[in-house]
């Protein structure tokens, strides 16, 4: 029998797990393969709806579903954590004290935000990157927040989602327009970048809504440190601003076990091949979606393109063609101006970053990517995806 | 001969681009460490540059290689 080992269950694993259960399905009824899903929560985030909890007031619970829900019925689903990943054994310890085998494994552990990296962020920073309730205990700040400074922005690179700073000044404006104190509240944008948006293009395009927003940008600004008696945000270069209240992008790291198990950089990043996924030095392990060092967006939609390149790659190997699918490195990732209006962020390893104006259809296509969420996780969506996506969707 | 510190390959890298390998790195940097970027998007010139000026680091040298370009920066301001 071949074992599929896929290590956590978000949006990469899950997508994985159905794809390959989906493929492999006679396989899976003779017995001939197994495909188990190791997750030491059991739930299922949809991280990019922290955004609209955090500065719209959605509802933090209609974005976590049990993920037994989301799996095909064919995957062996455990609830532990991985404590150990041994590559070159080819195994893994649990929290629960089993030892996993596997002939194939994707590792899909994801980030976490670790505020303790910068001093005096930790407890003092409203956040929309952490969790549900971390994103509602920003709803509540600022719903409370009367007048004064708000500083927000990003912290360190890299950051799950690169377009959700932007978003988040986007959003908290329209909030405080709406409300009808803008004129009290200051809003500054901080971010270590040269300009607004690290891509050129998406630059030029949300760049003057910040003049005309009357949002403040300090660019090439490199956080060091925060003192939340003083209330003031220094850099690594001396400059300092005041605040009265932060909702910054906190830094993030590798998993735990990554750091653990001594597999990934010194951030507990995986590398691995950016066509592949292939963890270096490995032929039979993958990376995929947040966990990887692979210079691209940590986003949705990296992790659903890369769950289907490997996991044809896995079935190809399993039936004996011997394949191996490439990732062309195509992301498409909405970002939201507020106003209901959206633009995207669409590139691959060959074609830049372009231009595209925010529009209304824009928002349209957003609504519907998270509308089509828990769908397209069970693979419901394969066939619009296919076509949309093109030759990179490897069924 | 500069002895360079940390080479960071930015090559093939577009979205989020060599800038935020620059970035990265330098806040793991040391006084006098010397970074080496090496990049395939033009744009890493009047990034570094740009970034460099507004953060008091020195760009010691921007080469334009065969099939990429080389860019070192020298970090005097951690």
């Amino acid at each position: 029998m071949k074992r599929v080992l896929i290590v956590g269950a978000g949006s990469g694993g899950t997508i994985a797990a159905n794809t390959l259960s989906a493929q492999l399905k006679k396989e899976i009824k003779r017995n001939e393969v197994e495909i188990t899903v190791l997750d030491d929560r059991g739930k299922h985030i949809y991280q990019p709806g922290y955004l609209h909890v955090a500065f719209k007031g959605a509802d933090p619970e209609k974005i976590v579903k049990d993920e037994h829900e989301l799996l095909n019925p064919a995957v062996n689903f455990q609830i532990d954590a991985a404590r150990d990943i041994d590559l070159n054994e080819r195994e893994i310890k649990t929290e629960k004290g089993k030892t996993l085998s596997y002939d194939y494994l994707i590792l899909s552990t994801g980030c976490r935000t670790n505020p303790d990296l910068i001093p005096g962020l930790s407890g003092e920073n409203y956040d929309f990157h952490t969790s549900p309730e971390a994103s509602y205990r920003t709803w509540k700040a600022i719903n409370e927040f009367k007048s004064g400074n708000i500083v927000m922005g990003i912290t360190t690179l890299p950051h799950m989602c690169p377009p959700s700073p932007n978003e988040s000044v986007f959003l908290a404006d329209e909030f405080f327009r709406k409300k009808g104190i803008r004129d009290r509240v200051d809003i500054t944008f901080i971010t270590p970048y040269p300009r607004v948006y690290p891509a050129e293009a998406i630059s030029e395009c949300i760049e003057p809504l910040f003049e005309e927003r009357d949002i403040r940008v300090e660019t090439f600004f490199n956080i060091d440190s925060i003192d939340p008696e003083a209330g003031k945000i220094f850099s690594m270069e001396g400059d300092e601003i005041d605040y009265d209240l932060i909702s910054l992008i906190p830094p993030h790291e590798g998993s735990p076990v990554i750091f653990d198990s001594e597999i990934g950089d010194e951030e507990g990043w995986i590398e691995a091949d950016r066509f592949t996924m292939l963890v270096q030095n490995f032929d039979d392990a993958f990376a995929i979606g947040d966990c990887t060092a692979i210079p691209i967006s940590k986003s949705g939609v990296v992790a659903h393109l890369q769950a289907h390149t490997v996991s044809a790659t896995i079935a190809d190997g399993i039936r004996g063609i011997g394949g191996v699918y490439r990732y062309n490195g195509r992301i498409n990732c909405p970002l939201e101006i507020g106003d209901g209006k959206c633009t995207f962020v669409v590139s691959d390893y060959e074609e830049p970053i372009k231009k595209i104006e925010p529009s209304r259809i824009g928002y349209l296509q957003k609504w519907m990517i998270g509308k089509g969420y828990w769908k397209m996780l069970k693979g419901g969506l394969d066939i619009p995806m296919k076509f949309y996506f093109g030759e990179t969707y490897h069924k | 001969m500069v002895e360079v510190t940390k080479t960071i390959d930015s090559r093939g890298s577009a979205c989020p681009g060599p800038i935020t390998d620059l970035v990265k790195a330098y806040r793991r940097a040391r006084n006098g460490d010397v970074l080496e970027i090496l990049a395939t998007d033009a744009g890493i010139k009047p990034d570094a540059t740009a970034w460099a000026k507004k953060t008091g680091n020195e760009i010691l040298e921007i080469i334009d290689e065969p099939d990429h370009i080389r860019v070192l920066i020298k970090i005097v301001k951690d």
